[in-house]
C-alpha cells in the first residue's frame, strides 16, 4: 500500500486529535470571554468623548489590528517573559494573546452594537435623571446585547480557527497534534485533512447558529416609527 | 417656576436661539408654536439641559440650573420630558419602563417602585397594560406610558416636545386628554405642539416663535383671534386653513 491516502492512519490519528478538541475549545472560549470584557471596556473608552480615554483605546485597537496575530503570540509568550525574567505558563500566555487580540475586534462589535441603539433611548433615560453609567447599564447595553450576539458568534469561529496559531508556542491543541502526527508518521495528507475536517465540525454548527440569530434579529421587535 | 434670561444656543455656525426671555408661573400651561426649525424644541431641550445653552441663564424653582457645577441629573429629576417619538425602553414592559428610574435614581425598593408605577399607569388609563412590551402597544398607549414614566419622578415641571406629532389621528385625543387632566391638576407644563385645539382649550399662554426668538406671546383667545404680529398671522392662516 503505497498510495497517498490510507484510512487506517485517519483512524489512528482520530483519538489523538480528539483529545486536542477540548484544548482548542477552551482556548477560544476563554479568549472570547476575556476579550469581551476588555473589548467592552475599550468600546466604552472609545465612545466616552474624553480624549485621555479615547487615545489609549484607539492606539490599542490600531496596534492589535495592524500587526499579525502570530507576531503578537510570539511577543506575548516569549518577549514579555524574557524581558521580565519569568518562566511563562504557555497555556496562560496563549489565552492572553488570543484574548488581547480579539478584544480589539470585539470592541468594534460592541461599538457598532451600542451605536445601533437609538439616541432617543439615551435622551429618555437621561431626562429621567439617570446617570451616564445607569443609562448604559440599564438601557443601552441590554438593547445592544441583542445586536452583538451574531457577530460575537462569528468572532468565536474566528478564535477557534486562529487558536491554531498557538502551535508556535507548543500548546497541545488540535494543530500542534496535527503537525506532530504528520511529521512523526510521514502522513501529511491524512493528518492535515483530518485536522481541517475537525475544525469544520466545530465551526459549521456555529456559523449556522450565527446565521439563524442574524435572521431572527432582522425581523426582530422594531418599534413602529 | 421657570425663568429664562437671554438664552442663546449655537450649533456650530447655526444660531438657533437668539435671546430668549421667558417666565412660566407655577401651575401655568404654556404652549409654544411656530414653524419647524424655529428653535422651539431646542428651547424645550435647554430647559432640562439635554442641550447646553451657549449663553444665558435658566432658573427652575429658583435655582440657576445653568450655573457651573450644577448636577444636571438632579435638575432633570425636577423636570419631566415627553418626546415626540415616545422613546419607551423596548426591552422593558410598561411597568418596568415607569419603575426603572424610580428604582435606580430614587433608589426605591422594587415593590414600592412598582406599586407607584402601577398607580401612574392606572392614572393614564393603562392599568391593564402593565405587563405589555412597547411593541405590543399602540402609539397613543406608548405615549401615555411615556407620560407616566416622566411623572414617576414627581417632577415639578413637565415638558412636552410635540407629543402627538407621531400619532395617528385617532390616537391623538387619548394623549391630549391625559395632558388636560394633568393641567387641571395644576402641573406646570410647557408644550410644543401643533394641536391648536389643545392650545386654545388648555393653555394659559401661547408663545409664537420664529427664527430663534419669541415673536409674540398672548393668552390663547387673544392670540388666535387677533394675532398682533404679521408672522404669527401668516403662520396661523397656513395651519388653520
Amino acid at each position: 500500500m503505497s498510495g497517498w491516502w490510507d484510512w487506517s492512519y485517519v483512524a489512528q490519528f482520530f483519538p489523538y486529535f480528539l483529545a486536542g478538541v477540548p484544548i482548542t475549545v477552551l482556548l477560544a472560549v476563554a479568549a472570547l470571554v476575556l476579550g469581551s470584557v476588555l473589548g467592552l471596556a475599550l468600546a466604552l473608552m472609545e465612545m466616552s468623548g474624553r480624549r485621555w480615554l479615547q487615545a489609549p483605546a484607539r492606539i490599542y485597537i490600531e496596534a492589535f489590528r495592524g500587526t499579525p496575530l502570530m507576531v503578537q503570540i510570539l511577543f506575548i509568550a516569549f518577549a514579555i517573559p524574557f524581558a521580565l525574567g519569568y518562566t511563562p505558563n504557555r497555556f496562560v500566555h496563549g489565552i492572553a494573546a488570543l484574548a488581547l487580540n480579539s478584544a480589539a475586534y470585539i470592541s468594534q462589535i460592541f461599538r457598532a452594537g451600542i451605536e445601533s441603539v437609538d439616541h432617543g433611548q439615551v435622551e429618555a433615560a437621561r431626562s429621567l435623571g439617570m446617570t451616564h453609567a445607569m443609562t448604559m447599564r440599564a438601557v443601552v447595553l441590554p438593547q445592544a446585547a441583542r445586536v452583538v450576539v451574531p457577530p460575537l458568534t462569528n468572532e468565536l469561529i474566528t478564535l477557534l480557527k486562529d487558536s491554531s496559531l498557538v502551535f508556535a508556542i507548543g500548546i497541545p491543541e488540535l494543530t500542534t497534534r496535527g503537525r506532530l502526527m504528520a511529521s512523526r508518521t510521514f502522513r501529511p495528507v491524512e493528518a492535515y485533512a483530518l485536522l481541517g475536517v475537525m475544525y469544520l465540525v466545530l465551526t459549521i454548527p456555529l456559523s449556522y447558529l450565527a446565521r439563524r440569530l442574524e435572521r431572527r434579529l432582522s425581523r426582530g421587535v422594531r418599534r413602529p416609527a | 417656576m421657570i425663568r429664562v434670561e437671554g438664552l442663546h444656543k449655537h450649533f456650530g455656525s447655526l444660531h438657533v436661539l437668539r435671546g430668549i426671555n421667558l417666565r412660566v408661573a407655577p401651575q401655568e400651561v404654556v404652549v409654544i408654536i411656530g414653524p419647524s426649525g424655529c428653535g422651539k424644541s431646542t428651547l424645550l431641550r435647554c430647559l432640562n439641559l439635554l442641550e447646553r445653552p451657549t449663553s444665558g441663564r435658566i432658573f427652575i424653582d429658583g435655582e440657576e440650573i445653568t450655573a457651573p457645577g450644577v448636577d444636571e441629573n438632579r435638575v432633570r429629576r425636577k423636570v419631566g420630558m415627553v418626546f415626540q417619538q415616545f422613546n419607551l425602553f423596548p426591552h422593558l414592559n410598561a411597568l418596568d419602563n415607569v419603575a426603572l428610574a424610580v428604582r435606580l435614581v430614587q433608589r426605591r425598593p422594587r415593590a414600592e417602585a412598582e406599586a407607584w408605577a402601577r398607580s401612574l399607569l392606572e392614572k393614564v388609563g393603562l392599568g391593564a397594560k402593565a405587563g405589555e412590551y412597547p411593541s405590543r402597544l399602540s402609539g397613543g398607549q406608548q405615549q401615555r406610558v411615556a407620560i407616566a414614566r416622566a411623572l414617576a419622578m414627581r417632577p415639578q415641571v413637565m415638558l412636552f416636545d410635540e407629543p402627538t406629532s407621531a400619532l395617528d389621528p385617532e390616537m391623538i385625543k387619548e394623549v391630549l386628554d391625559v395632558m388636560k387632566d394633568l393641567a387641571r391638576e395644576g402641573m406646570t407644563m410647557v408644550v410644543v405642539t401643533h394641536e391648536m385645539g389643545f392650545a386654545r382649550e388648555v393653555a394659559d399662554r401661547v408663545l409664537f416663535m420664529d427664527q430663534g426668538t419669541i415673536i409674540e406671546e398672548a393668552p390663547p383667545q387673544e392670540f388666535f383671534i387677533n394675532p398682533r404680529h404679521e408672522r404669527s398671522r401668516a403662520f396661523l392662516s397656513k395651519i388653520l386653513s
